[in-house]
């Protein structure tokens, strides 16, 4: 909640008072809704003799001139100002949390500090008026003096970011502050005045150097905590040979090796001086690996020669053999013997050269440490070994605060700015507050380095406006534009562009890969966001003047590189979906990322969007164009291009259209930009494109990308090979969700990450949402699947089905209702398919969380707290089959329903052989029979009644089950012409209750708001009992013989059914077949006589659970006899 | 030397007993965040009560940006506490970031500390291979960027996420003390944590451990608690508060102080 103005200004001296007032105003003028640091900020530099002007003043490095920078600093507090959102003038805007904690701050250091105070007062002569400062302590309130006020707003993040833009460091402004103008020179270094007290002082184990380093935060040469501890253990007497552990211990040493050996101070300096630096690492891992010893006796001799050659004065004076990584030295590939001779060498070494010799090395965890000295014992002592726990791989510096001056934060395009009124928002918004990260900046660094060496006409004048920053660097470039347009040689501006278009291209892949969340942050507000299309011609023209030397460096820059990314490339998608190769400057881009960070694990991590998995292709406009024309120089410059596409061009609020028309325009001003041939080129992918968007179906004029949908249809339709229509609509639906995201970057767009399957086959539902998750998030283990059913389903015991299902209803028991144990699932899995089965049997609270989730994004359970599902393919399926007659009328006539199938058991299989005497009436029959249940019972011995009235009662169970799952279709569709089989038992169901009469009106209207329904064909289980009967009668015949008759009993069949149904191979029941049951036809045929009126017969255990699983089915592994 | 220390750190020792019990409070609190567990404990033992470096109650002067990059410097300053104190043994209570703290100085001296007990504890906060930490790289990368543009909207969001449970009063404490911290110092200090890895080195550690993870809590996934359990080297035990959060200190003070005196007994 803000502060009201008269409330903040009794906390503050009069000097700081009318800052605060001259804060307000500026937030006044520009109708801002509340006052902030940066108004502030923006007050004190207008103010007349600001102190914080001249703290800028005294703290500003001496290399660029100051008009230009304060310039720079003015234009990064404007800009960073016109980025706030405007309202509707308020008189008073009042003063905003951050300003408030400021002063807040402020009153609290000014407190800690009486005795700087006064020193401060007596030094003050010219810049503080201190006339209030007396009074303002007797009183009761403390009151902030200006100073103090300056200092805490300078913490505030934001503020300390846009003087780093503008080439300062906060926290040199903040000591210019603190101390006194007196010693103007050097004054940043003179610790004459009040010594800041740090806890390094006053503790005495880091003595020292510590001192030297303070008050720099992010000190770009601060030297790496980690390298630090490894000296201290160096400068031990004993136990000086550091062993690192811990999981970047390895880093940690390589950072150390590296650092010493490019001579960095305060790592090997003191007692350590001189000493040098030499790796076996890789001799280690030849030998371990290839058992190749040569190498290492030779390294190990070349050390032994240094250390004798080591002497006490001058020179090397100790060598530190660094060994790299334990772990090699426990693996044992090719024997003990080279490892534990290089184990004895080395402490021989350390015998001999005790004090000139450290040993050096790392290790995984403490564990392999352990592993090391079971095999030697001694080592610790031989080798005089001190373990070192290594808690972190780098300082927490990197990107911890904005680089100052020299990180040449850039904006593109520069020339856009000489008009403010348009496009200067999301241009300068985007990159200018986001510097480059360390290692990218170096790789920027060699890319201008190699691009300086090969321009043959280098002005000075183009380094050193390199070396400015951004806004500097614009104002630069546009004066020598604006001064001599037709003077300027050709090579020169050429150059300037090059670096300019490097310096887009680093800032883009820092930004995307390490500063990411930056992004985000930049909502362009909606006046903006309309330019692009507003002004997207003149953008275009615009562009073409500005970046025309942009785009052809990138063309003469990427050649080299692509091949590279193309590896890259290959190797992140291939193993997904082949089609994903051709895909965009996005995942383009971000594959050449991984290519500089390996340790990115996986590319769904990189996308810096909430969307981690629609990173696929935005368009296919760039993989068609890529497909037509293959030279390499032509991608890049669509790469730009499509940036800006993607970047500025579409915000959400872009109907498609525009987006196509904006495209063309790219594509044109492209054309126009890179060649002639190109021209027709553009007309055909942009005619490709449309096309792609008339054939995407009936359901909308969207676009999708062909490759991506044809990699998922292949996958989809490796897993489920009968259910063509969905398959292709399935994947149809979601490489247009995915090209959706893509271009919208996952802006609203509610509810169309929802599916609804609906029809039979509920295995094959299952299957294409797990294949989806594999598609979709690269592992099948992303699927969350719930059925909101199961609650009233009487339980099967022993159904072959149950090992698949999540038995969710147990965990419900505790108080928990179905929406919570859905939310729970959610939060575990935030990338996944959702699979929520039977959505038309969900109680009412589901219905309800699923309904606010579909409107609102989120997910809430019974306690009203949140999930965001955007990152999720929620499908909910039912079995209704809407308006497709055909599916019911097939229905009809099958012998082996989906509910039948459905109530499977996984009972243990028996062979029976009776003679065919018992049975006259069938005497003669030697095909195969499919006998019902209740036959096979009547078949079965007298002793046997019990379990035949257990079978009949069980059997009356699943008829009964089996209405229950009517009952729901046949409310569900009374609009429908079901079969009259299905009519007549509506009848006899006399009328439907009210809930069922809501929840089918809830269905309905569920079924309108979901993205896509797909429906679903039966699946085809006739065909497949036929198929088995078959290949079982030619088992048999082959192994028991001809002529026999063969019984099948049907519930036999049913359970055979169910798991081919089941079973994900191809094939698997043929195996099964042909091993299985062969063996059992073999046995028995062995076991008994079988004679040609003899009846085999295959009939199930009732009662007994199958003891062993068959490999690849779910059917016993073996079979009983009798 | 010692003396500006114990002065700069606001240690204080209370209580009278026999036995010295050290507790750390976590990341975004400072000491104050016991206060509802001291009076049980006073009676039987002398309590060391710090505040960590990074701490709101401590002059944000104190905080070396170029010294706390690791815990390391953290685990310096809490052994020259003990060392000033002149205390040679003490059982430890570590809240998150203490927690860590404490395995590391547990390592260095494993003399000193008869016990510890890590509440919230987890090595790694950030997942990995086969490891779950509980947080993407992404999505901390987005929290500090949410820390770096506004802090005081991040510390209202996040006070009531940490707390879990339901108890405004601990949610004000805890954005109290979270919003002591400079904006600068608390984002510095929290990639330092979110930089560690502990996993390494949880084997060295050769003190009895107790373990303490509530039901839930948004920092620390129950399995690492199990990881804790599984890794350390000393004798292990893990005791699962039946509350939410990541602050059990302060939602159910009197249930962790059961548990602790449990522990402690052991």
């Amino acid at each position: 909640m803000p502060t009201s103005v008269t409330a903040a200004r009794q906390f503050l001296t009069e000097e700081a008072t009318r800052a605060l007032d001259e804060a307000v105003a500026v937030a006044r003028r520009r109708s801002h809704a509340q006052t902030t640091s940066l108004h502030a900020v923006s007050a004190l530099l207008s103010l007349p003799s600001s102190s914080l002007r001249d703290a800028c003043l005294r703290a500003r490095s001496s290399a660029y001139p100051s008009r230009l920078q304060f310039r720079a600093l003015e234009l990064c507090v404007g800009v960073s100002l016109d980025r706030l959102p405007s309202t509707k003038s308020v008189e008073d805007p009042p003063i905003s949390n951050s300003l408030m904690a400021a002063i807040k701050r402020s009153q609290a250091s000014q407190r800690r500090h009486p005795e700087s105070y006064h020193l401060q007062q007596l030094h003050s002569s010219n810049n503080n008026n201190a006339n209030a400062t007396g009074c303002s302590q007797t009183q009761s309130i403390l009151k902030v003096e200006l100073r103090y006020f300056i200092l805490s707003i300078l913490d505030d993040p934001i503020v300390s970011r846009v003087f780093g833009e503008a080439g300062f460091r906060s926290c040199d402004i903040k000591l210019a502050l603190v101390r006194p103008p007196v010693t103007q020179v050097s004054s940043r270094f003179s610790r004459a005045h009040c010594p800041p007290i740090f806890l390094c002082n006053l503790t005495d184990t880091v003595s020292g150097r510590v001192g030297y380093n303070l008050l720099f935060p992010g000190h770009e040469d601060g030297i790496d905590e980690n390298c630090k501890r490894i000296s201290e253990v160096m400068a031990k007497k004993s136990g000086k040979s550091p062993l690192l552990v811990g999981v970047c211990a390895l880093d940690a040493l390589r950072a150390f090796t590296e650092s010493s050996t490019k001579g960095k101070s305060g790592i090997l300096d003191g007692d350590l001086a001189g000493l040098m630096v030499m790796s076996i690492e890789k001799e280690v891992n030849e030998l371990v690996n290839e058992g190749n010893e040569e190498k290492l006796g030779l390294k190990l001799k070349e050390v032994e020669a240094t250390l004798e050659k080591c002497n006490e004065s001058g020179g090397v004076r100790g060598v530190v053999l660094h060994f790299g990584d334990l772990k090699g030295l426990i693996l044992d590939v090719v024997s003990g013997d080279f490892v534990s001779h290089l184990v004895l060498k080395l402490a021989g070494l350390m015998e001999v050269y005790r004090r000139r010799l450290w040993l050096m090395g790392a290790a995984d965890s403490v564990e392999i440490y352990r592993r090391f000295c079971d095999k030697f014992p001694d080592i610790e002592k031989d080798w005089d070994l001190q373990l070192l726990p290594i808690t972190s791989s780098k300082s927490s510096f990197d990107g911890a605060y904005p680089k100052s001056s020299l990180m040449r934060s850039f904006v593109p395009f520069g020339g856009l700015f000489p008009t403010p009124s348009d496009l200067k928002g999301p241009l300068s918004g985007r990159n200018q507050s986001i510097p480059r990260c360390n290692l990218c900046n170096e790789k920027y660094e060699q890319e201008v380095d190699a691009i300086m060496k090969t321009g043959s006409t280098v002005s000075v004048a183009d380094q050193y406006s390199e070396n400015l920053p951004s806004w500097l660097h614009m104002a630069a470039v546009d004066t020598s534009k604006g001064e001599d347009v037709a003077k300027t040689n050709a090579g020169e501006s050429m150059l300037s562009a090059k670096v300019l278009g490097l310096q887009k291209k680093w800032n883009d892949i820092c930004q995307r890969l390490h500063r990411t969340p930056t992004f985000p942050k930049l909502d362009i507000n909606p006046s903006m966001s309309q330019v692009p299309i507003v002004e997207g011609p003149q953008f275009s023209t615009d562009l073409k003047q500005r970046s025309h030397g942009d785009l052809s460096v990138n063309e003469s820059l990427f050649p080299n590189q692509s091949p590279s990314r193309q590896i890259h490339m290959q190797k992140k998608f291939l193993p997904r979906s082949t089609a994903s190769i051709s895909c965009t400057s996005e995942g383009r881009n971000m594959n050449f990322h991984s290519g500089l960070h390996m340790d990115v694990p996986s590319l769904t991590q990189q996308t810096n969007k909430d969307m981690p998995w629609f990173h696929h292709p935005r368009q296919s406009l760039s993989s068609c164009s890529g497909r037509t024309h293959t030279s390499s120089s032509f991608i890049p410059p669509v790469t730009t291009d499509l940036k800006l596409g993607a970047i500025y061009a579409s915000t959400s609020q872009e109907s498609d259209t525009t987006k196509l028309l904006n495209h063309k325009e790219h594509l044109q001003h492209l054309s126009s930009s890179v060649s002639a041939e190109f021209d027709a080129n553009s007309e055909t992918t942009s005619y490709q494109f449309a096309q792609s968007s008339s054939c995407s179906g009936p359901t909308s004029g969207e676009q999708f990308d062909l490759g991506d949908y044809k990699s998922i249809r292949k996958v989809l339709a490796e897993k489920v090979g009968w259910q063509d229509d969905a398959v292709n609509s399935v994947s149809q639906a979601v490489s247009q969700l995915r090209h959706r995201y893509q271009s919208s970057r996952g802006i609203n767009c509610k509810g169309d990450n929802w599916l609804t399957f609906l029809g039979p086959d509920r295995v094959g539902k299952k299957r294409i949402a797990s294949a989806l998750a594999e598609v979709l998030f690269g592992s099948q283990e992303c699927l969350v699947s719930l059925d909101l059913s199961s609650q009233d389903k009487v339980d099967h015991p022993n159904s072959i089905f149950e090992c698949e299902e999540l038995n969710s209803y147990e965990v419900i028991s505790r108080g928990k209702t179905v929406s919570d144990l859905i939310a729970e699932e959610l939060r575990k899995k935030p990338h996944s398919v959702v699979l929520l089965e039977n959505v038309d049997k969900a109680d009412y609270g589901v219905q309800h969380s699923l309904d606010l989730a579909i409107r609102t994004g989120k997910f809430p359970d019974s306690r009203g707290r949140e999930i965001g599902i955007n990152n999720m393919v929620l499908i909910t399926t039912a079995s209704i089959t809407k308006g497709n007659k055909n599916v019911i009328c097939e229905k009809k006539g099958m012998k082996f329903p989906e509910e039948r199938i459905l109530g499977a058991k996984n009972w243990q299989m028996q062979i029976l052989v009776v003679s065919a005497s018992d049975d006259a009436g069938k005497s003669n029959y030697t095909g195969v029979r499919v006998t019902t249940v209740k036959e096979a019972s009547a078949y079965t011995s007298a002793n046997k009644r019990k379990l035949i009235n257990a079978v009949e009662s069980s059997e009356l169970e699943k008829t009964d089950t089996q209405e229950g799952q009517h009952k729901v279709p046949r409310s569900s569709c009374l609009d429908l012409n079901f079969p009259v089989e299905e009519a007549d038992e509506d009848d006899t169901g006399s009328g439907e209750s009210k809930s069922e009469l809501l929840s089918e009106s809830w269905l309905e209207e569920w079924l309108s708001q979901v993205y896509k329904k797909i429906y679903f064909k039966p699946f085809d289980f006739d065909g497949v009992a036929n198929k088995i009967v078959k290949e079982i009668r030619l088992q048999c015949e082959r192994t028991v013989g001809t002529g026999v008759a063969l019984e099948i009993d049907e519930q036999v069949m049913v359970q055979m059914v169910a798991a081919a149904w089941l079973s994900d191979k191809k094939g698997a029941l043929e195996d099964w077949v042909a091993e299985v049951l062969g063996r059992g036809f073999a046995e028995a045929g062995q076991k008994y006589n079988v004679t040609p009126q003899s009846v085999v017969k295959l009939v199930a255990c009732e009662g007994g659970v199958v003891k062993e699983q068959a490999p690849g089915i779910r059917l016993p592994g073996k079979i009983n006899l009798n | 030397m010692g003396y500006n220390l114990l002065e700069a750190l606001n240690v204080r020792v209370i209580g009278s007993g026999d036995r010295y019990l050290l507790l750390a409070h976590g990341l975004g609190t400072d000491q104050s965040v016991w206060q509802r567990i001291l009076p049980l404990f006073t009676p039987s033992y002398r309590i060391i009560l710090y505040d960590l470096a990074c701490a709101g109650s401590v002059d944000p002067d104190y905080f070396d940006f170029s010294r706390y990059t690791s815990l390391h410097s953290y685990v310096d300053d809490l052994l020259n506490i003990l060392k000033a104190l002149g205390v040679d043994r003490c059982a430890y209570v570590g809240h998150s970031v203490s927690a860590m703290i404490g395995i590391l100085a547990s390592i260095r001296r494993p003399q000193l500390f008869s016990k510890l007990i890590l509440i919230g504890a987890s090595p790694r906060f950030l997942n990995d291979e086969d490891y779950h930490g509980g947080f993407e790289l992404g999505e901390i990368e987005k929290v500090f960027s949410a820390m770096e543009s506004n802090y005081e909207a991040w510390v209202n969001g996040f006070a009531p996420l940490a707390v879990g449970a339901d108890v405004p009063t601990a949610v004000r404490e805890f954005s109290r003390t979270l919003f002591n911290m400079r904006p600068d110092i608390s984002l510095f200090v929290s990639r330092t944590v979110f930089n560690s890895d502990l996993r390494g080195v949880l084997g060295l550690v050769r003190v009895p451990c107790c373990v303490i993870q509530t039901a839930r809590d948004v920092s620390v996934p129950a399995s690492v608690a199990e990881y804790l359990r599984t890794h350390l080297g000393g004798r292990t035990t893990v005791e699962m508060l039946r509350t939410e959060g990541h602050l059990p200190h302060l939602t159910a003070p009197a249930l962790l102080a059961q548990v602790l005196r449990r522990a402690l007994a052991r």
